[in-house]
């Protein structure tokens, strides 16, 4: 039932993206005059009041933004439905490969069928890894903290992951100062 | 306390959010205020981060939320646990004692 009303609210956010942004910016307003208020009681004066909740808040357009964006953004993980269209795929390659191995003899394909069904289940089984290769450098970025069961690093290659990104650097890799990347993260002076 | 940024990961402050909503319905505010009770003030959090983890939240349908009125008579936002999220916190405490057991043990291996 949440995920139907988490996706009606995207489909509303797409809809009237004004309305969503008066919302998030009227509950924002909220928690910096609750937090003024909190801080008045506390014996402060009220500009000095409003002044600290504004920065304990933090960076109020940038949180607006992103609360916005979230609220635009997809309401479902697209992760099963990719694994579905995969497996489709995969299925459909497999029974082109079928009909190419039992396709009649005297037809145009007749001569080539072996090499034709060969050629399709090549191009699956590349499909697949690549497509698996890109999940495993997407990877899962909710925590930044890696469990037993993650992939190794490589070779001389070390993961880097944060919220928006994961890519493979070479640490063997040097610059023109001929500092590889981890020196230059330790010693960027 | 000092002012140091001890840097929260971010499935750190989802868990803490849905710790604090798992004692009842809250709005933005107080769910920062219950997340520095129940961490006896161990635990701050820049007050505004806490907004986008709850955005996100309830994207994936863990929290759910309603305009209601508050105790000074204001409109406000509350957020409230579904069933899944209640799921999904049982599963975090689950992988957050395993973590932290893990790391304990790294750092007592002499």
């Amino acid at each position: 039932m949440s995920r139907i009303k988490a996706t009606i609210r995207f489909l509303y956010a797409r809809r009237h993206p004004d309305q969503i942004a008066r919302e998030v910016e009227g509950e924002l307003r909220f928690h910096i005059e609750m937090r003024t208020a909190a801080n008045i009681e506390s014996g402060m004066r009220p500009n000095e009041a409003q002044l600290a909740a504004r920065q304990s808040f933090g960076d109020f357009h940038r949180f607006k933004t992103e609360c916005c964006e979230i609220s635009r953004s997809l309401s479902f993980d697209p992760m099963p439905l990719k694994m579905g269209l995969h497996i489709a795929l995969a299925a459909f390659a497999g029974a082109l490969a079928l009909w190419a191995v039992n396709v009649p003899h005297h037809s145009f394909v007749g001569p080539f069928r072996q090499l034709v069904a060969i050629t399709i289940l090549t191009c699956l089984f590349v499909f697949v890894r690549r497509a698996r290769s890109r999940q495993r450098l997407a990877g899962d970025h909710s925590s930044d903290i890696f469990m037993a069961e993650r992939e190794r690093p490589r070779n001389n290659e070390f993961f880097v992951s944060d919220a928006r990104e994961a890519r493979h650097i070479n640490i063997a890799a040097h610059d023109d100062q001929g500092r590889t990347p981890v020196e230059r993260m330790f010693k960027s002076e | 306390m000092g002012k140091s940024k001890a840097g929260l990961l971010q499935g750190t402050l989802d868990m803490l959010i849905l710790k604090a909503l798992s004692l009842g319905a809250l709005h933005g505010y107080g769910i920062g205020q219950r997340i520095a009770q129940i961490s006896d003030d161990a635990l701050k959090i820049e007050e505004g981060s806490l907004y986008p983890g709850l955005y996100r939240l309830e994207r994936r349908g863990w929290i759910e939320s309603e305009w209601d009125v508050s105790d000074n008579n204001q409109r406000a936002k509350f957020y409230k646990l579904t069933r899944t999220g209640r799921k999904q916190l049982i599963l975090e405490e689950q992988n957050w004692e395993r973590l932290a057991g893990a790391t304990m043990k790294a750092l007592r291996a002499s």
